[in-house]
């Protein structure tokens, strides 16, 4: 297991996974996110190529109100 | 007698859209998300702003659905996305890039913090991001104060639209510095020009729109109102008001008094003055 950062928080996951499986690991239900690891952007295309490492940051933002 | 000009009869351009209406409208601090939708309607408004942030893994009420989200895709307006909150370029740069992917617009509102008490936007890093997002195919929408050298900054690097704020963030103060916009307006007259934050009352909007504006971008002057719904309608004729004094021709300020009553045949009380 490793411990990364998801939207500031702490959590576990399987070592090697990549953003899709990472996604399925969080149950992450919102429709209509993305995902920056370490402060930057990872497109869809390239989700299955992205593996997360140990104290990786993620944020996941999906839409909200905004001026 | 002239037909009365409606909203609709007045077409512009910003990024790329032919739009009727010259108002801007946010997304936020409404009293409920229902009255938000009321509100953007009443406006007329084509251009709406959203932003992205995270949120609880199950979303709204554990549904994962996104309420706020699904209403502004039913009204089939225009989005403008923005990187509030974003305080160095890099950031702005990123958010931008995850907008354009969630929202499916290269359109993007440049918002770079550079002072937490006004919200002051940073000219350095907003001009380093717009110059970074413009290559990347971004339409970028800068959000900035009203000083002529950054707007030109801002130009130079490409941008096709300027967004000077009237004062600071949710104040509603109004155009604090009308001379500065007068100048940015000279400078750049093929420029997209819209005054971004700081308008409070519907008066606010007319006067940026009188001075020659393409356009006006608020928030909290109609979802703080007592009464949003009406307020959207209120800044709704006032745009309009202002861009047909425009369009129009104010008349020239006098130093002197000058009487519109005719003064010859004036009655014979006043024939020993």
């Amino acid at each position: 297991m490793i411990k990364v950062s998801v939207n500031g928080e702490i959590k576990e996951l399987e070592e090697g996974l990549n953003v899709s499986q990472m996604i399925e690991a969080l149950e992450y239900k919102i429709k209509g996110f993305a995902v920056a690891v370490n402060t930057t952007f990872i497109p869809i295309a390239k989700y299955t190529d992205t593996i997360i490492k140990e104290g990786d940051t993620i944020d996941i933002l999906a839409p909200v109100q905004g001026g | 007698m002239m037909k009365k000009i409606e909203t609709s009869d007045d077409k512009w351009e910003i990024g790329g859209k032919t739009l009727s209406s010259r108002l801007l409208i946010g997304s936020a601090l409404y009293p409920s998300p229902a009255n938000m939708e009321d509100a953007i309607k009443i406006s007329g408004s084509q251009i709406v702003t959203v932003s992205l942030r995270r949120q609880a893994a199950g979303g709204n009420e554990g549904t994962g659905g996104n309420q706020f989200w699904d209403i502004i895709k039913s009204m089939g307006i225009e989005v403008l996305p923005n990187t509030a909150g974003s305080h160095s370029a890099k950031e702005a740069i990123t958010t931008a890039q995850m907008a354009r992917e969630v929202f499916g617009t290269n359109w993007i509102k440049l918002e770079v913090i550079g002072d937490q008490y006004n919200l002051q936007p940073d000219p350095f890093e907003t001009v380093k991001a717009a110059e970074i997002l413009i290559k990347d195919g971004f339409e970028v929408f800068p959000y900035t104060t009203d000083d002529l050298v950054v707007a030109k900054r801002l130009a130079d690097a490409g941008c096709k639209i300027l967004m000077p704020w009237g004062s600071m963030i949710g104040s509603g103060k109004g155009l604090m510095n009308p001379d500065n916009l007068i100048a940015i307006r000279k400078q750049f007259p093929d420029l997209q020009l819209v005054v971004d934050a700081g308008i409070g009352k519907p008066s606010h909007a007319t006067q940026a729109m009188e001075l020659g504006y393409d356009g006006v971008l608020l928030n909290s002057a109609i979802a703080l109102a007592q009464d949003p719904v009406k307020m959207a309608d209120a800044f709704r004729v006032a745009v309009v008001a202002g861009r047909l004094g425009y369009e129009a021709g104010t008349m020239k300020e006098r130093a002197f008094a000058s009487p519109s009553t005719p003064t010859v045949g004036t009655p014979f009380w006043h024939q020993f003055d």
